[in-house]
């Protein structure tokens, strides 16, 4: 069943969205994580042109994340000044982010930019994940072993601008949570991704949130972000597609149920690994697109680029 | 059968003896490419009816703009899109269809001005590159093109029958650029065009294609804010209906 893409200006098979759209969202909801860093990949390596992926991803991402975010709000697990402080950044930095992507679009790099940023988040997330998830497992059964300590003073603790952020039972630096929301406002336009795969790790490593308000609160931000990302994207680039959104939603929203109660009759460490396996061999895939000879050196600028 | 019945017409046509003076009549199966949700690509059908013995050449020029070409250059093991060369009012589709090789049924001069053949294709430029660089990146052009099947060279495709009638297909691929098309057909006896005649062809989107198109370009605030809430409706919706089940 072809659909015509009116954004993408091309034809895809609609069920072949539907599954995509199935499996990124089985895989988010067993491992609890957006998707967006696995879709758009995806659709590029189906033909979707990079900068449709990533705009149209971001509307994705909006909807993927709006019910979980309201579910956690309901739960009071959402630091709501905290939030709103990385929200601000988030604002900031996907405005200048989808600035970039508009000024390296007309230079003819954004797919570069996209694939060269890919291969690198994905390769730190996903080796972190693999070592973190192995440690744990291994710590598992050798309970004598030192831990970690959880909570650590650094010059990150001396910064201005100390706010009080109660839910988090925080007194530190407003600049972490803006800088934090600026760093994953940037990645959010250029990698149409929802960014909590930096940002979650961000919360709990670098800002030393407790684990109970990380999610929440990074849903509260992405849905925020990813919607103004949207806006920017629809308005600069026209590269939005909705009919392609509504279809990876469909499939993602029902992929995604099924994949949390298949998710919980799993131990979390193998979890992690797994999908820390899966994230790696994105990343070699991407990176191979960067290394492997061209079939032609030459290539056609799309259509509105200069 | 609509196939058959504009044969018919067209056969009659040329009997008649107004459209005999014309040596050409020519007929599209459709008068415009439409491209709506189902739309994964269109073969149109061309008719025409000529007088007496000669030779059939069809070119569809689409719309013209300017393409960028790049160059991709290794650098530190990577792949980087490096030199670029832009074509002004280069044809975003081209379709060559003859019912002989064209050098048999014309001098070199005479197709060149009348641009027929992908090889006569005008392309302008004002890079600064020297020609040898730029005759690189205008084959790397029609190579692209030819790829993407937006450029393509049918030579046996016109079928003559009894010197009388002839038919050729226009493909258009799935990712056929809008905008309007020309058709010209040529009449083309002992070497020299005696007859053309040139058809409009539009190629646009329809109904809803057309309709979020013509939004996500016209009104992109708006259409940016919309999609921002449907996505947000969606998703609210299934988390509810999840939760009931």
């Amino acid at each position: 069943m072809q659909i015509y893409l009116p954004i993408a200006e091309m034809s895809l098979n609609a069920l072949l969205l539907l599954g995509l759209g199935g499996m990124v969202g089985f895989l988010s909801g067993m491992f609890g994580v957006g998707g967006g860093f696995l879709m758009t990949p995806l659709l590029i390596f189906i033909g979707v042109p990079p900068a449709v992926a990533v705009g149209t991803e971001a509307n994705q991402v909006v909807a993927a994340s709006v019910s979980g975010a309201l579910a956690h709000w309901r739960r009071g697990n959402v630091d709501v000044r905290m939030g709103v402080v990385l929200l601000v950044g988030g604002f900031i930095g996907s405005t200048l982010g989808v600035w970039l992507f508009t000024f390296l679009r007309s230079i003819g790099q954004i797919d570069f930019v996209i694939a060269v940023a890919y291969v690198l988040f994905l390769g730190i997330i996903g080796v972190l994940m693999v070592v973190e998830s192995t440690r744990s497992w291994f710590r598992a059964r050798n309970p004598s072993a030192p831990r970690r300590k959880l909570h650590n003073h650094t010059w990150l603790h001396g910064l201005p601008f100390k706010m009080r952020f109660r839910r988090s039972k925080l007194y530190i630096s407003a600049l972490l949570p803006l800088g934090v929301g600026i760093f994953v406002g940037i990645l959010a336009a250029i990698m149409g991704v929802g960014g909590g795969f930096v940002m979650v790790p961000a919360m709990i490593y670098l800002l030393g949130m407790p684990t109970s308000v990380v999610v929440g609160t990074s849903l509260f931000q992405i849905v925020f972000v990813t919607a103004n990302v949207t806006f920017l994207q629809s308005v600069n680039n026209q590269t939005v597609d909705i009919v392609l959104a509504m279809l990876l939603v469909v499939g993602s929203v029902v992929g995604a149920q099924i994949g949390a109660r298949v998710g919980e009759k799993l131990r979390g460490e193998e979890v992690r690994v797994a999908l820390g396996l899966i994230v790696l061999a994105v990343c070699a895939r991407v990176a191979w697109t960067l290394v492997a000879t061209p079939e032609d050196v030459f290539s056609l600028g799309q259509a509105g680029e200069h | 059968m609509a196939e058959r019945r504009l044969a018919l017409l067209i056969c009659l046509l040329a009997f008649i003896p107004g459209a005999q003076a014309q040596r050409l009549a020519v007929d599209l199966s459709s008068s415009e490419v439409a491209i709506s949700t189902g739309f994964s690509g269109a073969e149109l059908l061309l008719f025409g009816a000529m007088e007496g013995y000669g030779d059939i050449v069809v070119t569809v020029i689409g719309p013209h703009r300017d393409e960028v070409v790049r160059r991709k250059e290794r650098l530190m093991g990577i792949w980087v899109n490096g030199a670029s060369v832009t074509f002004k009012g280069a044809p975003a589709y081209y379709r060559i269809a003859a019912s002989r090789p064209l050098h048999e049924i014309a001098t070199p001069e005479i197709l060149d001005q009348l641009e027929i053949g992908v090889a006569e294709i005008e392309l302008f430029t004002r890079s600064e590159r020297t020609p040898a660089e730029i005759i690189e990146f205008r084959k790397a052009l029609i190579r692209n093109k030819k790829r993407l099947r937006l450029y393509s060279e049918d030579i046996f495709d016109i079928k003559i029958v009894r010197d009388l009638l002839f038919r050729s297909t226009i493909p258009f691929p799935a990712n056929v650029p809008i905008g309007d098309y020309e058709v010209n057909v040529y009449l083309f006896k002992d070497g020299k065009p005696i007859s053309q005649q040139t058809t409009s062809l539009p190629v646009r989107k329809v109904g809803l294609e057309a309709q979020l198109y013509n939004f996500a370009h016209d009104q992109a605030p708006w259409y940016g804010a919309i999609a921002i809430v449907i996505a947000l409706i969606a998703g609210w919706l299934a988390g509810v209906i999840f939760r009931r089940a």
